[in-house]
């Protein structure tokens, strides 16, 4: 199964101004066309890829684990979580629960010499003496550095370099509720190979504007876990905090022209956010309840209030819990806000190549689709033109895709290739062919 | 809830007692994709941590579907499924029930 995407209204459209001759302009305009090819088909709830030159590709399923898929098709299954079966090894501890499991996973920049994977999972060995209810410390998202034997059919060494995520260890009394929510998840190595990994806010309302809770924030890392030394969070904070104040940072990729960083994040009910990362900046969310105006809240929560089960004006919660407070002095104000909506935004990356045309520089941004209380569903890859300055957009492009998904993970290739996995349990290889 | 699902159970009795249910399965084809296809996913196979909702008898999808439009919570995403199943009506929760019994994402 193939998908043509031609972009062919555009084409055509562009076409006839030239034959007219009334925008000179629009000469030499590179349009690419866009393809969209499945690699794998029939897995469930991918979340996440790291692609090789060579075209091995590293996937994650959130509940069964760790695979690669060679570059002539084989499926290696390599690490699997609990109770999977077919892997050459498996992590008992590792366990997937609602939203959570294994998500995010990152090749070392030297992967070719040593062969390490960073990988992002639930686990419930550092559980300790916390987890007994859903209002404490309860670790239970790490990151693991899985070093690859020589054949890369299975897992030589494992070793935990972040071990201390919070996570929600039961059901609440909110939408989405259930356990396991709000992990962040995905992890990308950035300038200098340091490890980024983007974090939840785990349903707690006091996560996101902790100083030293690593939940609801974004970490800058070495490959053993230990903190970049220029990162700046404010005093007192954990000095593996690049930014904090977050709330469900599916989304992490580096500008190509200047490094810098930019997050893509769900928003509660409204708000789904793109935003321009600045070292030790907040990113403005801050759920607690007696807290900015608001009173009690379900669970001690109030990221989806007011009225958190029933529809309404997306801008009239904005306004009673918004996704970037701007009380805040160290606001890093968003980049977008999808016009105010929530639809799911999940992962982002920036388009690199020149067979990406126009589109070349613009960040790739899945939508999952969420069509509550009368928001459009949204289901869609868009392509993002932000300031050179990052605080803003010139415009948005829809990838011209004739299908639509649950856009989970976006990945770009070393040969310039976007990969897509979906909720549904496909992963596309989408490539642009500059004209 | 005992009451609640006895109310249920008679009222589904009173409605459905003449056998074989009346749902069209390429209706409710249409009517999943517009309202259910985005979370659950294609043929109700399920996606992320929304659950599979192919598979089960007409009789378990209509009460569920009548359940949520009543208001019935059943777990953490319930406010989600009481919005989308409130505007259903009978005749749809028919057609749905049929579709998603013999639903496969092939």
């Amino acid at each position: 199964m193939k998908y043509s995407i031609c972009g062919s209204r555009a084409v055509s459209a562009v076409a006839a101004l030239i034959m007219a001759g009334s925008v000179a302009s629009a000469q030499g305009m590179d349009i690419p066309v866009i393809e969209a090819t499945p690699v794998l088909e029939g897995l469930e709830s991918p979340w996440d890829m790291s692609i090789r030159s060579d075209g091995t590709m590293f996937f994650t399923e959130k509940c069964k684990g760790l695979s690669m898929r060679s570059s002539d098709g084989t499926v290696t299954n390599i690490y699997g979580m609990s109770g999977s079966e077919g892997y050459a090894g498996t992590g008992s501890d590792l366990f997937c629960e609602g939203q959570a499991g294994m998500m995010g996973v990152a090749a070392d920049r030297n992967f070719d010499q040593n062969r390490r994977l960073y990988v992002a999972s639930t686990s419930n060995k550092y559980h300790g003496e916390g987890c007994k209810t859903n209002h404490e410390r309860c670790d239970g998202n790490i990151v693991m550095r899985l070093t690859l034997t020589e054949d890369m059919s299975s897992v030589a060494d494992r070793t935990d370099i972040v071990t201390d995520i919070q996570y929600k260890p039961f059901e609440s009394n909110q939408p989405f509720g259930g356990p396991g929510a709000h992990n962040g998840g995905r992890v990308r190595i950035g300038p200098g190979g340091y490890l980024w990994v983007a974090g939840g806010d785990r349903h707690r309302g006091l996560c996101p504007q902790s100083p030293e809770l690593l939940c609801g924030k974004v970490l800058r890392v070495d490959t053993d876990g230990n903190a970049h030394p220029d990162n700046d969070p404010p005093a007192g904070f954990d000095k593996r905090i690049y930014t904090y104040g977050h709330r469900n940072v599916q989304g992490i990729d580096f500008r190509p022209s200047d490094g810098k960083a930019f997050t893509a994040e769900h928003g509660p009910w409204h708000s789904d956010e793109i935003t321009a990362l600045v070292n030790g900046g907040n990113a403005g969310w801050d759920p607690q309840e007696n807290t900015a105006g608001r009173g009690a809240c379900p669970d001690q929560y109030c990221g989806y209030e007011p009225e958190q089960m029933e529809g309404m004006d997306p801008a009239v919660r904005a306004s009673y819990m918004p996704m970037s407070d701007t009380r805040f002095e160290d606001l890093m104000p968003p980049t977008w806000n999808n016009n105010g909506w929530s639809q799911g935004t999940s992962s982002a990356a920036f388009l690199k190549g020149e067979n990406w045309g126009i589109y070349e520089g613009r960040l790739a941004t899945g939508v999952l689709g969420i069509g509550f209380g009368g928001t459009p569903i949204g289901q869609r890859i868009d392509m993002v033109s932000i300031t050179p300055d990052g605080l803003g957009i010139n415009g948005i492009t829809r990838m011209p895709l004739d299908f639509s998904k649950r856009f989970r993970g976006l990945v770009m290739a070393p040969d310039n290739a976007l990969y897509v996995a979906t909720d549904e349990g496909e992963i596309y290889r989408v490539t642009a062919t500059s004209n | 809830m005992p009451k609640f699902i006895g109310a249920i159970s008679l009222a589904v009795m009173c409605v459905y007692s003449g056998g074989a249910s009346a749902g069209d399965a390429a209706a409710g084809d249409k009517r999943y994709h517009e309202s259910c296809h985005a979370c659950h996913g294609p043929a109700g196979k399920g996606a992320s941590s929304y659950p599979k909702v192919s598979g089960n008898t007409v009789e378990y999808t209509r009460e569920k579907l009548i359940a949520y439009r009543s208001g019935q919570k059943f777990g953490p995403n319930s406010p989600l499924m009481i919005m989308m199943a409130k505007p259903l009506s009978d005749e749809e929760i028919e057609h749905l029930a049929v579709y998603l019994k013999d639903a496969k994402y092939e």
